[in-house]
């Protein structure tokens, strides 16, 4: 049965590499080759999640005496399938954004990296083999660092791809590590499940660490945010929308391949709950358009972990129904931030594209000149704020009902339970201000600069792959009990009797998210028609609004004012004010900025300690060479004092 | 299930609400000695409002005229979810309260999208301080649900309200009182009968609003003050176990009660000063807190 899918995933390969070729004279080529091999994948997921089958595959070909195995079950056609939508969409967006025209160098380097990139990450979904998976990693990291270094001439965008580099090697040391002490083991390379081997356990804490800094777990998500800033738009969108998801599947995996640790769930879950609250916390300082979405990334992994913590913790009670629910919402808020993240990253590049600059409080009223990318980035902002009847909100009341249902077990876990819930509820309740804030000051109300002014909407490409997302995010919504299947189909990883029917109240959800779709569009169309007529045009009034300037706006500083006050103990945000002393008005400066705090005040200390002590290395080093004929004979002394000591023992 | 049942609820949703506000003002022209607008005066005012023309601000987006419709539509939606008493409510279903509690907070990303449209600093303010006094009020609603919840063991609306203890039941209804206070933009938080001073906070997003979509939001605010004063009245009596009849009529004594209370204190207490808003919103989700853990250690006891 599942011979065929070979033949599909050989395609896909061969035209991502025939495609890479392309890149360099052929951009049209490129771009059929690329989305060929992209759509067959997305056809070899979807035949794999819904024909219950899995592929293997293994080769005569071995490096080091390891014949390549490769695997596609449940759960990497599970993230395939997202990365094949996103990369579908990033595709085409990429010939608008990023075209010869414009960049004629690093358009065809970002074209070759693209491919190889999105080659790297496949194979790691597909590999079953230790060294194979590293060999994915480690072409998925560096493609990904020249991905962000396109624009290399800024040095902004070098700096973070160096960040992004050195943090992205700290996590493939640790996987290094963690495929080792594996393999040594096991007495093989090959992945699979090891629960019979209990002293396994402490391994799932190095797999934690280490996906954890791909995944962008708070606090390993420093080299996020300047990262996804700084990349061209579709690369942030592949980032956030797939790069940190395979992360995540790495946690996943291995959740399910090692024997878990007792704490395992509650640890996931706290390390969800952190992420979550402060990413969106960090967020709302942030004035940074795509810096304060790449903070959101931390928030949704963080929501993701929420699910699939509380879900790993009810593995221990025997998978219970809140068990699969809440797993069931993890999951399905793996692909749902995939969507509406990249979704709304590629609105972000639309705006970036037209106006040349991130900075929200320079922008404004932009629906004007933009109204697709207004319309789109609204609709992307109702799904990541998880309001009904998009897919962010499926994914979430999922999860809820999860908690909820398990904090009516009157046991120590239902406060838990509570907790989270209570937690998510804020993360939540700031995602909204955040996302009100953004719409707000970017797309809302007057332009406070020219080019804000003189932005232009983009063009079809563009809106087509945005388009294509906001299907997604929309049938996600409306038709929730689709994706229930296919999430059964993955959360078997962990269990394999986890098969339950469609929940009933999944169901009515859908009916009524149905109901409010239509009754909202009937309504609005009925109140659109009925005041046709009867509308005047003038200005603002707003109790007397005698000479409005669109400096008077609330910016984004000033909008997330409140909220960034209360967490200031954690944010720490630097502000430099010029206050006005004389009687008459003076020019006066008011600047507020949140800097990447955990990198600022913990990552930044212990690497200067580093620096200091290669400073002190580097004064044995002078070039005098009589002092290196001193250090040889020293050594030497050292060692026939060490050999004799040895020897008399 | 024949369509005459939705109907009904519709029915009920859309003539009744704006009545409370008219009992507001009743009862604080009563205790000020002052003869006070009539009873139905919301309702002449919406119909007025109907036939009026619309003066729409000329930074503004078809959004203007789109968000208050949504809004007032999630919030007919989150109201149709509530159970009436012994009636319950149309499609019961289990977490159909995370629905309800999410459904308004579209209404609320909606008013505020409403607000930023105008560009004016004063709608922004209002806004800012809506969307961040929503998260205190946020915590507050769902630590009130989860109260509810893990007493009556279930999700569902339909069934969660069931009697609590005493003890228990008074410190959740004064939670749920303050939070019903703060959501609807009453006194102490809020000011409903002014809109031009710079403490305020919900009231200045809809400074800019006229004609029909004003009608919605005026309506939408008096569905969101009965929803609260329902949800309130079945937390201190849950009436849901006695017969139709007499049910129905205890829930309409109870939201009486409730919008006397409301009339009262608005007459009695001046408005908070602004910094302690977000000190008495803590306080009221202490009150919705404290019936959460009291009922899980009454629970773990027993």
């Amino acid at each position: 049965m599942y011979e065929i899918i070979t033949p599909i995933l050989l395609l896909s390969f061969l035209c991502a590499m025939i495609g890479s070729l392309a890149a360099i004279t052929l951009p049209r080529v490129w771009t059929i080759l690329t989305l060929i091999a992209l759509m067959s994948a997305f056809g070899a997921g979807c035949f794999v999640l819904f024909t219950h089958t899995s592929w293997q595959w293994e080769s005569s070909f071995s490096l080091s005496e390891t014949p390549v195995f490769l695997q596609l079950d449940a759960l990497s056609s599970f993230f395939l399938l997202l990365l094949a939508v996103v990369a579908i969409a990033g595709t085409i967006y990429a010939r608008s954004y990023w075209p010869d025209s414009r960049y004629p160098h690093s358009s065809v380097q970002g074209r070759l990296w693209w491919n190889l990139m999105l080659t790297g990450m496949v194979l790691v979904l597909i590999a079953s083999n230790g060294l194979y998976f590293l060999l994915g990693w480690e072409l998925f990291a560096v493609s990904a660092f020249f991905l962000i270094t396109l624009d290399s001439h800024n040095p902004q965008v070098r700096n973070a791809g160096w960040l992004y580099l050195a943090a992205s090697h700290a996590g493939t040391i640790v996987l290094f590590a963690f495929f080792t002490t594996l393999a040594v083991h096991t007495g093989s390379w090959e992945l699979g499940p090891v629960t019979h081997l209990p002293e396994l356990k402490p391994l799932f804490w190095l797999a934690l660490l280490g996906f954890g800094i791909k995944a962008g777990i708070f606090p390993l998500h420093i080299w996020l945010p300047s990262a996804h800033a700084n990349a061209p738009s579709h690369v942030s969108a592949l980032l956030s929308g797939v790069a940190l998801k395979i992360g995540m599947y790495g946690i996943i995996r291995f959740s399910g391949w090692l024997p878990l640790p007792t704490l395992a769930g509650w640890v996931l879950a706290g390390a969800g709950c952190t992420s979550a609250v402060l990413g969106v916390a960090f967020a709302l300082g942030q004035h940074d358009l795509k810096r304060l979405l790449a903070y959101h990334s931390v928030e949704n992994i963080g929501i993701i972990l929420m699910g699939l913590g509380f879900g790993i913790v009810a593995l221990e009670h025997g998978l219970p129904y809140w068990g699969i629910l809440a797993l069931a919402g993890g999951l399905l808020h793996i692909w749902n931030h995939g969507l509406f993240k990249a979704l709304l990253f590629f609105g972000a590049g639309a705006v970036l594209q037209t106006t040349k600059t991130r900075e929200m409080s320079t922008l404004g009223g932009l629906w004007r000149c933009m109204p697709w990318t207004a319309g789109l980035f609204a609709l992307g902002s109702l799904a990541i704020c998880g309001l009904p009847p998009l897919n962010g909100f499926v994914s979430e009341w999922l999860i809820y009902s999860g908690l909820l249902t398990a904090s009516t077990l009157v046991t120590p876990l239902s406060l838990g339970a509570a907790t989270i819930a209570v937690l998510l509820s804020i993360t939540s309740a700031l995602a909204l201000a955040c996302f009100i804030k953004v719409c707000g000051v970017v797309f809302l109300g007057a332009p406070r600069s020219r080019q804000a002014e003189n932005a232009k909407e983009c063009d079809w490409n563009m809106r087509t792959a945005m388009l294509v997302l906001a299907g997604a995010c929309v049938t996600i919504g409306l038709l929730p009990t689709l994706v229930w299947p296919v999430l059964m189909r993955v959360a078997s990883t962990w269990s394999p009797s986890a098969l339950p029917n469609i929940p009933p109240a999944l169901i009515s959800l859908g009916n009524a998210h149905l109901l409010l779709a239509v009754l909202g569009v009937v309504t609005v169309l009925g109140m659109l028609v009925f005041v046709r007529n009867k509308i005047h045009r003038a200005p603002t009034w707003d109790c007397g609004y005698v000479r409005p300037t669109p400096r008077m706006q609330y910016t984004a500083g000033s909008f997330a004012g409140i909220i960034t006050a209360w967490f200031s103990s954690i944010l720490r945000p630097v502000t430099y004010q010029l206050r006005p002393t004389t009687f008459f008005p003076v020019k006066a400066t008011d600047i507020s900025h949140t800097p990447e705090t955990v990198l600022k005040y913990l990552i930044q200390p212990v690497g200067r300690v580093f620096i200091v002590l290669g400073d002190l290395a580097t004064s044995f080093q002078h070039g005098r060479i009589q002092s290196y004929i001193l250090y040889l004979f020293m050594a030497l002394l050292v060692l026939v004092g060490a050999v004799t000591m040895v020897h008399l023992w | 299930m024949s369509i005459l049942e939705p109907a009904c609820y519709l029915l009920f949703w859309i003539l009744v609400p704006p009545l409370l506000p008219g009992i507001i003002n009743r009862v604080k022209a009563k205790v000020a000695g002052r003869q006070g607008p009539p009873l139905l005066q919301l309702y002449y005012d919406l119909c007025k409002l109907w036939r009026k023309n619309i003066v729409l601000s000329t930074l503004a987006s078809p959004g203007f005229l789109i968000a208050p419709t949504v809004a007032w539509v999630a919030t007919l939606t989150a109201a149709m979810l509530i159970p009436l008493a012994g009636a319950g409510n149309i499609n019961p279903f289990d977490g159909d309260v995370i629905l309800m509690v999410y459904l308004l907070a579209l209404a609320r990303f909606c008013t505020a999208w409403g607000a930023m449209e105008t560009g004016s600093a004063f709608e922004g303010m209002g806004t800012a301080r809506e969307v961040s006094f929503a998260v205190l009020a946020e915590i507050g609603i769902i630590t009130a649900m989860l109260t509810l919840i893990m007493h009556s063991g279930s999700i569902t609306l339909v069934n969660m309200f069931i009697p609590l203890s005493g003890s228990n039941a008074t410190l959740l209804a004064i939670g749920v009182f303050i939070l019903l206070l703060a959501e609807n933009c009453r006194v102490p938080f809020d000011d409903p009968t002014t809109h031009l001073e710079l403490t305020m906070i919900h009231e200045v997003m809809v400074l800019d609003h006229s004609g029909p979509p004003w009608a919605l939001i005026l309506h939408g605010a008096a569905i969101k003050l009965m929803l609260f004063a329902i949800i309130l009245v079945q937390i201190i009596f849950p009436v849901s176990e006695m017969p139709l009849g007499q049910s129905l009529l205890w829930l309409a004594g109870g939201v009486l009660a409730v919008t006397i209370a409301v009339g009262l204190v608005e007459s009695l207490i001046a408005r908070l000063a602004f910094r302690r808003v977000p000190l008495l919103l803590t306080i009221g989700f202490l009150f919705c807190l404290f019936p959460l853990l009291l009922t899980w250690m009454g629970m773990s006891y027993e």
